[in-house]
């Protein structure tokens, strides 16, 4: 017989894995190049070979999901795993920031006036763009699960208005962030305060533009067809990393700018 | 095209084995029904409920082999593999 007779996938070699080490290879050690010998060169050659594996690995596992029909109902639950395992690591990732700010905001020193936020610091008014900012992300929320039942129901043109919807709310958050970034009167030199809400606001933007990233190549695929009513788990994982995104600013936004202010 | 060969399956047979193995009572007119690819296939008896030794033997085509430790029947049933 010339098939097997389980219902898992045995994935073909592939050099994407080697490619992805090299260049974090490259990425770590370029960026001890740059801050020794100023030099660039190493850590731009790691980043587009990152970007280079990225393409090619997603691109290959929607060739043999979408298109050679690999991805079973086991194998469809082994990516949901994934994908649930991968977002409480991230969770875990953030509750470090947020364990920093706590640490440093329950118990203010000395050093700081013994208040929170520390003397000299004019906190952004949560109540203004913050604001603003949760009501953008919240809305995209609905927008994506909008979006998540158009595709069940078949409904391909609302589909696409609404995950195109989703994505420029998501645009318009970062644009807010960065305008607020840019207008802020405090910098991440300024003390444990910079410190803790420039990191933590700038991995959560940064989760933002990959998140929106993600949805923006589920609407080319949803438009190039790629989705069926039943069968759509890379939206269904955009989607997930979407509302983690949304919980985490939801989190910030009381942590530090409501509470903190 | 793996999705397409197990959706033409959903008719109730089940030639991947996707979903658990139906129960049998093991006796000589309700032996366990063995799906089998080729003639034989390893068979691992777990005799009572938490045994911890399992009995592992080949069962083959044709009449219903026991197991050598608590006796429940066995038999292999070989079907095709859709292609």
């Amino acid at each position: 017989m010339a098939r097997q007779a389980h219902a898992y996938h045995m994935v073909d070699p592939s050099p994407w894995p080697l490619t992805g080490a090299v260049a974090a290879l490259l990425m770590t050690s370029g960026l001890a190049v740059w801050f020794h010998f100023n030099s660039t060169v190493l850590m731009t050659m790691g980043l587009a070979l990152l970007l280079l594996t990225m393409y090619q690995w997603w691109r290959d596992i929607i060739r043999e999901g979408t298109f050679q029909g690999h991805h079973t109902p086991p194998v469809q639950k082994g990516l949901r795993y994934g994908m649930i395992l991968f977002i409480t690591s991230e969770v875990f990732f953030f509750l470090g920031f947020f364990w920093a700010f706590y640490h440093s905001s329950l118990a203010p020193t000395p050093e700081l006036g013994g208040c929170w936020p520390p003397t000299g610091i004019i906190p952004l008014d949560p109540f203004e763009v913050p604001l603003l900012n949760t009501a953008v992300l919240l809305a995209s929320g609905v927008t994506v699960t909008w979006a998540h039942h158009s595709i069940m129901e078949r409904e391909r043109k609302q589909t696409i208005q609404a995950l195109t919807l989703t994505i420029l709310l998501g645009f318009y958050f970062t644009a807010l962030q960065a305008m607020e970034y840019y207008e802020a009167p405090f910098t991440i030199a300024d003390g444990v305060y910079g410190s803790t809400f420039f990191v933590a606001t700038g991995f959560h933007g940064l989760h933002v533009i990959i998140g929106s990233t993600f949805l923006a190549v589920c609407l080319l695929r949803q438009i190039q067809y790629h989705f069926t009513s039943e069968h759509h788990f890379g939206f269904e994982a955009a989607a997930w990393y979407w509302h983690f995104v949304d919980v985490v600013w939801l989190f910030l936004y009381v942590s530090i700018y409501w509470w903190g202010s | 095209m793996e999705k397409k060969i197990i959706h033409a399956l959903k008719t109730g047979s089940d030639p991947f084995s996707m979903l658990r193995p139906k129960e049998y009572a093991g006796t000589k007119q309700d032996p366990h029904m063995v799906p089998s690819i080729t003639d034989k296939r390893i068979v691992g008896c777990i005799c009572e409920e938490d045994n911890t030794a399992v009995v592992w033997f080949w069962l083959h085509q044709g009449e219903a082999q026991r197991c050598p430790s608590c006796g429940s029947h066995y038999k292999l049933v070989p079907h095709e593999l859709p292609h």
